[in-house]
């Protein structure tokens, strides 16, 4: 018989194909994405402002220059280095640190400096769910609109969370990273942990000289499955230490450590050696450049920064988004979130992600410089940083100083986990420690290390840049070369929605093709594919229509054997 | 005939389905930008009048901080020997001559910030917007002096269930023209605050009046009520604090309209989705004998579920047999 449904494929076949072959004489014409139609961001943070830059002294206080476009608040600096509870009002003011966050006192050896120091950390969540509105509060942004859901150690804090009160960005201390903790060998130090945030927490202290178990004050370990117990929100814990030997180590959370940690619960700490008149900025908030060495780094450097790197999953930082009730986000990251089935999305250096990086974690160099450079990779995987243009010399394992004979020169650092190294970088044009001048690179050469969420060039990269190629904005110079960065500092670049190639050439040649109505997009498809079923289904309501006759025969025949199967039994 | 029926429909189901298609691309658009725009509805609210005279007033010998639990870690601290050898780094501030007693009268006489609008101890303990006796512009008289104490922690989160931190109480109520005294008692160890706004910002700068602490301590502020029916947002602005449960609301007189969110008040505005939890219970062990539970774990397999499933369907299926047998020959006799 001649199928119904043979004429009914033949007819569409016909139909589709007639006008595909007609799409196909012309292809459709480029679209440019007009500049105009991005939210374009100014390249600096134009809330800071340029006189943060320069070097000068607060309450005594003298803050190194750092010709970065957003360097530190030099009034965190001042009030890092004096204490909170000494630096002048004014200055406190213009930190937004509780005069309680650092509080140094009593020089028990009598060499000029405080040696009781206590430091409050606070917990804070950023980019978390509102019940309020549909968004996030408050905000913090790694890259143009790139907002994951974070937790943080932040400094203890005075007002509000966010910058006023009609914004929901977060004010300048709630950030990624942990602020960087340095402190003298031999200080008593109070690391004092008010949990602020809805879930418990703790500080583990990675490297660091400190006691199991602390007589008075209890935990000393952070481990809630060896000397404490969890702490709650609303509760305070101080951690005593009074570290013996120096060097870069870590601290960082270690309840549910295999998600609070990579929720960002996790920072560098730096115990600096013993020297007289060792008054040390006891917070790096923000980390990088360090504008106020301790004695024993000046002695031998020109130069400090501090580099932490670090890697996030956009599905862990989801669930604080996705729910706003404590116990679904507990319920979704201690049963349901499956670490060994997650990947990293967000690689960052300092906190942010490329171009932000550019802003504050650039590594601003002269000839002929020698800089001390201190890296942390608190991400879950291995890392490895690569220099361009330098060697750098590893000095220290983990806190420890390596075999000054043996020392290696290097060009890729590969960290494992916790892992941190110290690395001495020459800026002398020999060809090895430095090939010469420029704005050369230093990124994770894993390649998913120079993406955000899988978009390049993103992550943790960042440069070492000579002044002689620093513009007057703290940028690196680049547009000489005719490189345009402003499209990196737009939020729809990050939403995968700008060609990124559009503009290299007149034509836009590798520029978006215009939707054709006729091209077989997922939505065509798919209503395509659903009156396909529904013909399908309309033949075959035709077919028992048909025939209903012969079917109902058929069913009568059944039942009533069956019913005679029935009777006969009886 | 039914060929050419078939053939018809099936040329309209396509010509439909292009036309589907083009308008499904040009839909695509909106929808975007709504997330940063809006802010929380709250936020809106801004006082009916905004004067502009401002007046200056001593506000002298108000008491700011008591300490009610065992006191910080520190306080000791100021009384200890600095001896520190201050060569390049002098004190703005003189601590040597702390001690503990200071904390019992507050601190705020002897020290730190005092602007108009603004003082804070050394512990950070702050008050913000206070005003003792700048009477608004609608009221003629102090209607009515009160004191309210209000107590914040997690505790009070307990009975909230979904919530981290809270108030004692949910919602004030005052006459217009009261002047109220708020003693606000921090029971957790960490900061807290009471942070009211809306207020007339002639008033009250920035429209805010606010009080912080670290726990456990009490800090104390006034402010004057408005004179017209009113409803003012109250929470603690640390991060998460308001959405996790501490937030309320000042009413004055009738007041206006509720504020949303405040546990046990008034409804999210943004509710999460529950689910039903597979979570272990006693009554799963308690009631079932050794054999019992062989039996149970045999048909909690999955594929005997499914079995069954078939079986009960094929159940089903035999009892409508009767109804069948009474349409069919109602049906031929028709015919
Ligand atoms: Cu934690
Ligand atoms: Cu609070």
């Amino acid at each position: 018989m001649p199928n119904p449904i043979l004429i009914a494929v033949m007819v569409f076949y016909l139909a589709t194909a007639s006008i595909t072959a007609q799409a196909s004489l012309k292809l459709p014409q480029t679209i440019k994405v007009d500049r105009a139609a991005l939210t374009a961001e100014p390249p600096c943070d134009p809330k800071i402002s340029p006189a943060w830059r320069e070097a000068q002294v607060i309450d005594g206080v003298k803050i190194d220059a750092s010709p970065a476009c957003s360097p530190d608040n030099p009034a965190w600096i001042a009030a890092a280095v004096k204490g909170t509870n000494n630096v002048s009002m004014d200055t406190l003011m213009k930190t937004g640190l509780s005069p309680d966050t650092i509080i140094k006192t009593d020089d028990l050896d009598g060499d000029g400096d405080p040696d009781r120091i206590i430091i409050k950390l606070e917990v804070m969540e950023l980019n978390g769910k509102s019940p309020d509105f549909p968004g996030i509060v408050p905000t913090f942004d790694i890259a143009p609109g790139v907002q994951p859901g974070v937790w943080v150690f932040a400094p203890k804090g005075s007002g509000m969370s966010t910058e006023n009160f009609e914004s929901v960005r977060a004010n300048p201390l709630l950030r990624l990273p942990a602020p960087v903790i340095r402190v003298e060998q031999g200080d008593i130090v109070q690391l004092v942990l008010e949990n602020t945030h809805y879930f418990p927490h703790s500080i583990h202290l990675h490297g660091v000289d400190h006691p199991f178990m602390h007589k008075e004050h209890g935990g000393g370990d952070g481990v809630p499955q060896t000397s404490e117990i969890e702490l709650m929100p609303g509760e305070r814990r101080v951690y005593e230490f009074q570290p013996r030997q120096a060097g870069t180590m870590f601290y960082h959370c270690h309840v549910q450590t295999h998600t609070h940690l990579s929720m960002g619960l996790a920072g560098m700490i730096v115990v600096e050696e013993n020297r007289p008149n060792n008054w040390l900025q006891t917070l790096n908030i923000g980390g990088g450049h360090v504008r106020h060495s301790s004695v024993a780094i000046k002695e031998k450097f020109d130069q400090e920064y501090d580099m932490h790197y670090h890697a996030m999953d956009k599905e862990l930082g989801d669930i604080i988004q996705k729910y706003n009730d404590p116990r679904l986000i507990a319920r979704d990251m201690n049963q349901r979130y499956d670490i060994t089935d997650s990947t990293e999305d967000y690689y960052t250096i300092n906190g942010l992600s490329f171009p932000y990086s550019l802003r504050e974690s650039l590594i601003i160099v002269k000839p002929d410089q020698k800089i001390k450079l201190r890296l942390l990779n608190s991400g879950g995987e291995m890392i490895a940083i690569h220099t361009h243009g330098h060697h750098a010399t590893i000095t220290h394992y983990d806190g420890v100083e390596h075999n000054p004979v043996a020392q290696i020169m290097r060009d890729v650092f590969d960290m494992a986990p916790a892992q941190r190294l110290d690395l001495t970088l020459e800026t002398t044009n020999d060809g090895k420690h430095s090939y010469g001048e420029g704005d050369w690179l230093i990124h994770d050469h894993r390649e998913k290390g120079i993406t955000t969420n899988g978009m390049a060039e993103g992550g943790s990269m960042s440069s070492i840049v000579y002044t002689s190629y620093l513009g007057e904005d703290g940028l690196p110079k680049t547009s000489h070369f005719g490189i345009d960065l402003s499209h990196f500092f737009t939020k729809e670049y990050w939403e995968r929605r700008v060609p990124i190639w559009q503009d290299l050439d007149e034509t836009a040649n590798l520029g978006s093709p215009a939707g054709q109505t006729v091209s077989m997009d997922a939505a065509t498809k798919n209503s395509l594919l659903n009156a396909t079923y529904g013909l399908l289904i309309g033949i075959l309501i035709y077919f028992i229509f048909s025939k209903r006759e012969y079917i109902k025969q058929s069913v009568m025949t059944v039942i009533s054997r069956n019913k005679d199967g029935k009777g006969s039994q009886q | 005939m039914i060929k050419i029926i078939k053939i018809a429909f099936l040329l309209t189901g396509t010509m439909v389905l292009g036309s589907v298609a083009t308008a499904q691309q040009q839909q695509a658009k909106p929808n975007e930008h709504e997330q940063h725009q809006q802010h929380s509805e709250q936020q809106k609210e801004q006082p009916a009048a905004q004067h502009e005279h401002e007046e200056h007033h001593d506000h002298s010998g108000h008491s700011m901080s008591k300490t009610t639990g065992p006191a910080t870690d520190h306080t000791g601290e100021h009384d200890k020997d600095h001896s520190v050898d201050d060569k390049t780094h002098e004190h703005a501030i003189d601590h040597s001559k702390h001690n503990v007693e200071s904390t019992e009268h507050g601190d705020m006489h002897h020290h730190h910030h005092m602007d108009h609008d603004h003082m804070m101890d050394h512990e950070g303990t702050m008050i913000m917007g206070q005003n003792l006796d700048k009477l608004p512009s609608s009221c003629k008289s102090i209607s009515e002096e009160v004191e309210i104490t209000v107590r914040a922690g997690r505790k009070y989160a307990g009975k909230f269930p979904g919530t981290a931190f809270a108030f004692d109480q949910q919602e004030w109520r005052v006459k217009p023209c009261a002047k109220v005294t708020f003693h606000f008692i921090n029971e957790d160890q960490i900061r807290h605050q009471f942070m009211m706004h809306g207020l007339p910002k002639y008033l009250y700068k920035y429209g805010m009046f606010h009080l912080e602490v670290t726990g456990p301590k009490t800090v104390s502020g006034t402010i004057i009520a408005p004179g017209s029916d009113d409803t003012f947002l109250v929470h603690c602005d640390i991060s998460h604090h308001m959405e996790k449960g501490m937030k309320a609301q000042f009413i004055v007189g009738k007041g206006s309209e509720n504020i949303p969110s405040i546990p046990g008040l008034t409804p999210y505005n943004r509710t999460d989705i529950y689910e039903a939890e597979n979570l272990p219970r006693v009554s799963d062990k308690a009631n079932q004998s050794a054999m019992v539970r062989e039996i149970t774990k045999t048909f909690a397999k999955q594929d005997t579920q499914n079995y069954l499933i078939i079986l009960l369907g094929a159940l089903v299926g035999l009892l409508c047999i009767p109804l069948v047998k009474m349409l069919i020959p109602r049906k031929k006799t028709e015919k």
